[in-house]
């Protein structure tokens, strides 16, 4: 139940542009929670990272010409491969490669998920049934026995093709997610409203329901962007994405052909491994702090101490 | 108070000029139960009503009246099951291109009950008006839209400057008269309020009840206000229909059922309003206030069960809406009681 | 009276950590309810009366929390108690009928297995006891004790209230708090609602505090009433009192803002503006900016609360400065006399 506070008629705010708006309410509520600033600050990491590798990473990750199996040193940040490659610049090279995968197929997967979800809530009946179906079909099987499946189809897997596969087999749960949040919507008042005004219907999807949407469909373009992350990750892993990309996952795949961690060269696991943690850890962090923003009721509560203040738990 | 004068022998076909909106024998079902179930909630049966130019009829009723429903038929979110609805003397159902069917919206416009959730929270409340204006007027220029939009914010209250507000912004007053200015921006004959104030403090209610009376006033538009707050209905209304499990127990002129209350449920709905300036009625000490959910119903009255006056007659006959008198439409007492119609004294509830 | 009270609430402010800074929802209110007695809370939204109530049943929860002053139950302080301590007072003594039976009943079990909860979770352990009280509870406010097999969803609106002031009864508690029960209701089940409690209330002696933002329902029922706004307590007397003879223009406004369907037709006015928003109160009297005796010193002084016959008004009409003076029409004019007498 939420709490009884009514603040009555609201405080005015000076006029600006609602972007403008929009953007310092985001700033503020990124520097106020602590969830927010961490995954924030990771993915501008992981950005620059991705945009200037070049200068974070002095070597070319795919140059081949040092000694392999070096260990850390400070002309090798994280020691070279078994192919004698410097370890730093594939992991800072690779950021690029699992950036464009996660984003894209967030969304990508988000926006056909929106599109079908909504549709299916608001023209109901037949399109909600056919449309049901086809997510049904989908959801029901599990995903990364069919992602293994289908690309092991494919042989030429480069990272179009995994951004396809990933976000065919991906959409069908965020769809049935925001086809449910579409259906609570469809009977508010205002879409009755812009009914009753004589809007069509293509309009009211796009309109009216989905930017009302925008905190699940951020919410779920993050899900998607983390489990984008996992997936492709591991199929690179398995070998079902072309092993000559630099990336994290093609680094878990070398170092697994060469048996990185039974031969001493832990970090070559490590260090991709613990990359990939990170991204997905900044994901979700964002995700949870994007569910405080918009709900106040899931904040930590500030420890505020008086003098006979236990408080009380309701 | 609507003063043109009509024929009403059934027999005769209305003119069409001074009726704005007339309801024959309307009726809406709605199958209920899962797939395999038969069962069909009766919300609105057989209901006869007629809105006539510049006069606010009030639609009185407890929740499952049917009395949203009838706001709903009226604009067009649901289709009747039978009977039929004619604007301005032509049917509704002649009204299908998408041309027409635009005309109607913006003729027959709706104010709903929730301020809060009746305005879409992501854009400005300008939106609706604009929009509005954009689909049916849309031989204004973008500048001609704001002014008008100006224009009828001012009509409703709020100033121009609103205009560029969010929703949350506002007060719940302030919304629902937002929600005024959207029906009035496309020049409206009859506006169908559903609720518009019961969701609002009392102290800002009279503020948009008095915008209502001035709309009709100065503003020329027929409005009908649903509501269950009979008090509310007298201050505003010119006449009042009270409906009762989906069907219209009694009508007429708003001070002559007031004052002379016919059936047995207008007396017991009278006196159950709190009056702070008089003692509160002790009657029904029995009666639980619970209206019947309609499902399959078999014929008679469906007060009967709570009626300390009914006959057997009331258990077999469903009563029919009858005259009192021998007014005009306007001023015409209707009852649908076969103990009142005798012209007996029905005093049911104190 | 010479009973102590059953609750003495002293100087109780609640407020809301927000992003934006502290908000006073509640702000100093003191009142007592004595033993069998009827206490009307009203206000708008926004008045803090919802609150109050939270606080008064230590329902608070972060980022709300009781800053100051003292919530005495049967002379012991609940404010501060733990969830234990608070257990013995809870639902035995002390019990709460919520806003929205559909709201604050579950929806996924019957009647009775709430009430079973209720009475195993306040210490009664036999069965038979449990199911013979429930029945006798749902008697009380006369629904049939087969509806105990009922799920909330397949009772009428009226009968789910009846259900939620059933389990409020069913230790028989000193004193039962009650948020808006009837603002779901239509007109006649309102009434009915209502001469139930009160028919409870004379029976078994309880004392109830009735919150609602209607006033002329509560002025049937209520012995003494209670008008807030923006936080603070702005008129307490007995009903009666208040109805007959308002002191503080914003009830005098709230009252002439119910049409009537008895009398002439009179055009009302309402009272006009808005409730302020609690994060930018008013300077002075937080009713200044929409009171219709608006003096030049409401807009600096805060009024506090002031005897008048036998009610509290918190209103500079009736300060020790007014009191010397003939009438609010020529305040203004001395007033400015009075100041060039300190300057």
């Amino acid at each position: 139940m939420t709490l009884p506070v009514s603040l009555g008629q609201p405080a005015s705010q000076p006029r600006r542009l609602p972007s403008s708006r929009a953007l310092g309410r985001f700033w503020r509520a990124v520097r106020s929670n602590r969830k927010a600033t961490t995954g924030t600050v990771l993915l501008v990491i992981f950005l620059l990272m991705a945009l200037f590798p070049g200068v974070i990473a002095k070597d070319s990750p795919t140059l081949d010409a040092y000694l392999p199996k070096l260990g850390i040193s400070s002309a090798h940040l994280l020691g070279t491969t078994a192919y004698g490659q410097d370890m730093w610049a594939q992991l800072v090279f690779g950021t690029r490669n699992v950036l464009v995968l996660a984003i894209s197929i967030g969304l990508a997967t988000t926006a056909i998920a929106v599109v079908i979800g909504v549709a299916a809530a608001y023209l109901g009946g037949a399109w909600d049934g056919v449309l049901g179906v086809l997510t049904d079909v989908l959801l029901v099987i599990p995903i990364f026995p069919m992602l293994i499946v289908i690309a092991a189809y494919l042989h030429d897997s480069g990272t179009l093709v995994l951004i396809v596969v990933i976000t065919t087999v991906s959409w069908s749960y965020t769809a049935r997610q925001l086809r449910s949040q579409a259906l609570t919507l469809r009977n508010r008042d205002f879409l009755e409203a812009a009914r009753v005004r004589g809007e069509r219907k293509l309009y009211i999807i796009l309109v009216e329901i989905i930017p009302t949407m925008t905190s699940l469909i951020v919410a779920s373009f993050l899900t998607n962007a983390l489990y984008a992350v996992f997936f492709s990750s591991s199929l690179q892993f398995i070998g079902l994405g072309d092993p000559n990309t630099v990336s994290w996952g093609t680094m878990l795949y070398w170092a697994q052909n060469n048996a990185a961690l039974q031969t001493g060269q832990p970090m070559w696991v490590l260090a991709p491994g613990a990359c990939i943690a990170a991204l997905g850890a900044a994901f979700a962090l964002l995700n949870y702090a994007f569910d405080e923003i918009g709900n106040p009721a899931l904040r930590p509560v500030p420890k505020i101490r008086t003098k006979r203040d236990r408080t009380a738990s309701a | 108070m609507s003063t043109t004068e009509q024929e009403q022998k059934p027999e005769q076909a209305p003119e069409p000029s001074s009726e704005v909106l007339r309801a024959d024998h309307l009726t809406k079902h709605f199958k209920i139960g899962g797939a395999l179930s038969r069962l069909t909630l009766h919300a609105v049966d057989d209901v006869n009503l007629a809105i006539g130019q510049r006069e606010i009829v009030a639609l009185a009723g407890e929740s499952g009246s049917g009395k949203s429903t009838i706001a709903r038929l009226l604009a067009r979110i649901y289709e009747p099951t039978s009977g039929a609805i004619s604007y301005q003397g032509k049917p509704l159902t002649t009204i299908r291109s998408r041309r027409d069917r635009l005309r109607y919206s913006g003729q027959v416009p709706m104010v709903f009950q929730d301020p809060f959730a009746s305005i879409n929270p992501v854009f400005r409340v300008s939106h609706g008006v604009l929009r509005s204006l954009r689909l049916h007027r849309p031989e204004l220029s973008a500048s001609q839209r704001r002014d008008e939009a100006a224009r009828v914010f001012e009509v409703v209250g709020l100033g121009a400057e609103m205009l560029e507000r969010f929703p949350y912004e506002l007060s719940g007053g302030q919304r629902q008269r937002v929600g005024f200015a959207q029906a009035l921006v496309t020049k409206p004959k009859l506006i169908l309020a559903d609720e518009p104030v019961s969701m609002l403090d009392v102290s800002i209610r009279i503020g948009l009840l008095n915008l209502m009376a001035k709309l009709r006033d100065e503003e020329g538009v027929s409005i009908l206000y649903i509501t269950h707050d009979i008090a509310s209905a007298r201050y505003v209304a010119d006449r009042l229909i009270v409906m009762y499990a989906g069907q219209i127990a009694e009508s007429g002129p708003i001070e002559t059922v007031l004052t002379d209350p016919r059936h047995p449920y207008t007396q017991l709905l009278l006196s159950a309003v709190p009056d702070p300036r008089a003692e509160l009625s002790v009657a029904a000490e029995t009666d639980r206030g619970e209206p019947p959910r309609v499902v399959d119903p078999t014929p008679g009255c469906r007060f009967r069960w709570r009626c300390p006056l009914a006959i057997e007659k009331c258990e077999q006959v469903t009563p029919a809406l009858k005259e009192l008198s021998a007014d005009e439409v306007p001023l015409r007492h209707e009852v649908a009681c076969h103990v009142a119609e005798t012209g007996a004294e029905v005093r049911a509830f104190a | 009276m010479t009973e102590p009270p059953v609750l003495e609430v002293s100087d109780l402010s609640v407020e809301y950590a927000l992003d934006r800074g502290v908000i006073r929802a509640v702000d100093d209110v003191s009142f007592t309810v004595g033993r069998g007695e009827f206490l009307g809370i009203v206000g708008e939204s926004g008045c803090g009366k919802s609150t109050l109530l939270f606080a008064i049943a230590q329902l608070l929860a972060p980022p709300a929390r009781v800053a100051d002053g003292a919530v005495r139950f049967k002379g012991e302080n609940l404010v501060g108690l733990t969830d234990r301590e608070l257990s013995v007072v809870r639902w035995r003594q002390l019990s709460v009928v919520m806003q929205s039976a559909m709201n604050a009943l579950n929806p996924v079990k019957t009647i009775g297995a709430q009430f079973k909860d209720a009475m195993q979770a306040h210490g009664s352990k036999d069965k038979a006891e449990i199911a013979a009280r429930s029945a006798e509870v749902l008697r009380m406010v006369g629904i049939d004790p087969v509806h105990l097999d009922s799920y909330p969803h397949q009772l009428s609106g009226g009968m789910r209230q009846r259900s939620m002031i059933a389990m409020a009864m069913l230790f028989t508690p000193e004193l039962v708090i009650m948020d808006e029960p009837t603002s779901a209701l239509d007109v006649v089940a309102q009434r009915s609602l209502m001469r139930q409690i009160k028919e409870l209330q004379e029976t078994y002696g309880f004392a109830v505090i009735f919150v609602t933002h209607d006033m002329s329902l509560i002025s049937h029922f209520s012995d003494r009433l209670m008008v807030m706004y923006a936080g603070q307590v702005s008129e307490l007397g007995t009903t009666r009192g208040v109805f007959d003879n308002p002191r503080h223009p914003y009830t005098s406004g709230l009252l002439e803002a119910f049409p009537s369907i008895r009398g002439p037709r009179v055009p009302l006015k309402g009272i006009p503006g808005s409730p302020p928003n609690l994060a930018q109160i008013p300077s002075g009297c937080r009713f200044h900016p929409r009171c219709p005796r608006r003096m030049d010193r409401c807009t600096e002084q805060e009024p506090a609360l002031y005897d008048v016959s036998g009610s509290e008004v918190r209103c500079l009409l009736y300060d020790e400065e007014s009191k010397r003076v003939p009438s609010g029409a020529t305040a203004p004019l001395r007033r400015t006399e009075a100041q060039h007498e300190h300057d």
